[in-house]
């Protein structure tokens, strides 16, 4: 099994080591490593585009065959990648060897523009719908840390927006403008403050205990395999 | 234990009328051009602001969008005030992008911003001279690294495909090393990457623009100064707006937000009236 497992865990040790120890050689010839790396991590990545179109599509195909349930949604993954990639190909008829004329809408623009753009834009702005409703069906004053956090959030969400402004205005007058936004500020700048440094702290120290296992072959998991 | 039918029926007749309540505070107040009144621009976006005012004329800026369609409604406003602040004050902005679906988005926003000087400013922005485009090339981290050593190496032609060595708004900039400030406009980890295999790195102040909701994932980069300010959301935006005395889609969106904002903020207190009620009458347990 040392091709399986030896061979593997040695390309991550050299790999891992060689990626780390160049950081610490101020010398040309670890730039010029750097930009090798570099152009490989393209190459890769040119296959890695292959490969994961393919798994996409056969993923697809595979629903579309068995007509599992909404499969009329992957049919519109196919039709979808082939109007844009037919598109891509076709240039204006200018094939697809040929750059694009600049600040000339083409049709593959179009297709960007006018349906990728709204559609991705879209299921971004679905999530204020979900926040909404979960905020009012879920978030109960059920103890006091449950209290403390309303209020915090309250304010946070007031103070953001310029209405808090005027709403401070119309209670204590042009000085009382400031008054939930300059509130707002204050929860984030300490009590946030604190709580995403320690986990920030927490989560780095996490991955280089991480990384340092996987470069050792501690941890094997990304192999597959149950050990 | 399982909810009654009943409840889940309410539930669901809830969730239906949320979604009609939010739908229309956010489309009502766009559709009748409401605007807010008077407000202040928050501390670290004036601070961003005063960053880019303080650099002289024919200073270089690397703005980096790395975003997608997917965030372009918080996102976008910002690059656009950032591109026209620029070209207000004669800076030299040169714009990369980090994300392959962002290109043509990156691509409008300064073509909109260049063709906007003219009537704005009463300067037209010439590329690769006042401005420079230089669009999406592979390798994430590497990339920056390979920034650091030689910027041209790692962009040898702009998104037009000009090269760019002898390019006169690249003129003297050899690295990132010869760049005052860089700002990138994210909505994802490339904010910390600029930060790790960047600013700190090869020594340039840094700002950035980000999403509502990864806001609060900076503040421990502002404190320590590794950002020099941040523009959080589409306030942060419409701050740069007011800040720049241009109004344009960040100020437009905010009686939206504001909406938004206080709808959901009565929601929760009136869920949480109706539950403390049912609890002092017996009629809702832990």
């Amino acid at each position: 099994m040392w091709y399986k497992r030896t061979i593997p865990l040695a390309l991550v040790f050299v790999a891992g080591l060689l990626g780390f120890v160049h950081e610490y050689i101020p010398h040309p010839l670890s730039g010029e490593f750097r930009e090798e790396v570099t152009t490989s991590i393209r190459i890769i990545g040119g296959f890695g585009l292959f490969i994961g179109a393919y798994s996409l599509l056969h993923m697809h195909f595979s629903r579309i065959r068995r007509r599992q349930s909404g499969w009329g949604y992957s049919v519109f993954v196919f039709l979808g990648a082939a109007v844009m990639i037919f598109l891509g190909l076709w240039n204006e008829g200018d094939g697809p060897l040929v750059d694009p004329q600049p600040d000339v809408m083409t049709s593959l623009q179009w297709g960007y523009y006018y349906v990728l753009v709204p559609c991705q834009a879209t299921i971004f702005s679905i999530l204020a719908f979900f926040m909404a409703s979960a905020a009012f069906r879920t978030f109960r004053v059920r103890n006091l840390s449950a209290a403390l956090l309303l209020g915090a959030a309250i304010i946070v969400m007031f103070g953001r927006v310029p209405i808090s402004e005027e709403f401070g205005r119309l209670l204590f007058g042009e000085g009382g403008s400031q008054l939930f936004p300059k509130a707002s500020q204050v929860l984030m700048d300490y009590p946030n403050l604190a709580a995403k440094r320690g986990i920030l702290l927490g989560v780095s120290l996490g991955a280089i205990a991480q990384s340092l296992r996987i470069l050792f072959g501690i941890e094997r998991s990304y192999m597959g395999g149950g050990d | 234990m399982a909810i009654p039918p009943s409840e889940l029926r309410r539930l669901a007749i809830t969730r239906h009328v949320i979604y009609v309540l939010v739908a229309a505070a956010v489309v009502v107040p766009l559709a009748l051009g409401l605007t807010p009144g008077k407000f202040e621009a928050t501390p670290y976006s004036h601070k961003l602001f005063d960053k880019v005012n303080s650099l002289p004329p024919g200073t270089r800026v690397l703005l980096s969008f790395d975003f997608d369609p997917g965030t372009e409604a918080e996102l976008l406003p910002m690059g656009a005030a950032l591109l026209r602040h620029c070209f207000r004050n004669r800076l030299v902005p040169l714009v990369m992008t980090n994300i392959p679906s962002g290109v043509d988005l990156a691509r409008k926003i300064v073509k909109e911003a260049a063709d906007r000087s003219e009537p704005d400013w009463g300067r037209k922005q010439t590329s690769g001279v006042d401005y420079v485009f230089l669009g999406y090339r592979p390798g994430d981290v590497n990339l920056l690294l390979n920034m650091g050593e030689n910027l041209k190496g790692a962009f040898q032609n702009d998104y037009y495909g000009k090269p760019t060595e002898d390019m006169p708004a690249l003129k003297d900039i050899r690295s990132l090393k010869d760049l005052p400030l860089v700002i990138d406009l994210a909505a994802s980890a490339w904010v910390e990457l600029w930060i790790v295999y960047g600013a700190d790195r090869f020594n340039f102040a840094y700002g950035a623009g980000v999403t509502a909701v990864m806001g609060p994932d900076m503040y421990p980069f502002l404190q320590s100064g590794q950002m020099v300010g941040m523009l959080n959301g589409l306030r942060g935006a419409a701050d740069y707006e007011v800040l720049l005395e241009k109004l344009d889609r960040g100020t437009f969106g905010m009686m939206s937000q504001s909406v938004a904002h206080v709808l959901v903020i009565v929601l929760v207190l009136a869920a949480n009236a109706r539950f403390v009620y049912r609890r002092l009458t017996g009629r809702e347990k832990d």
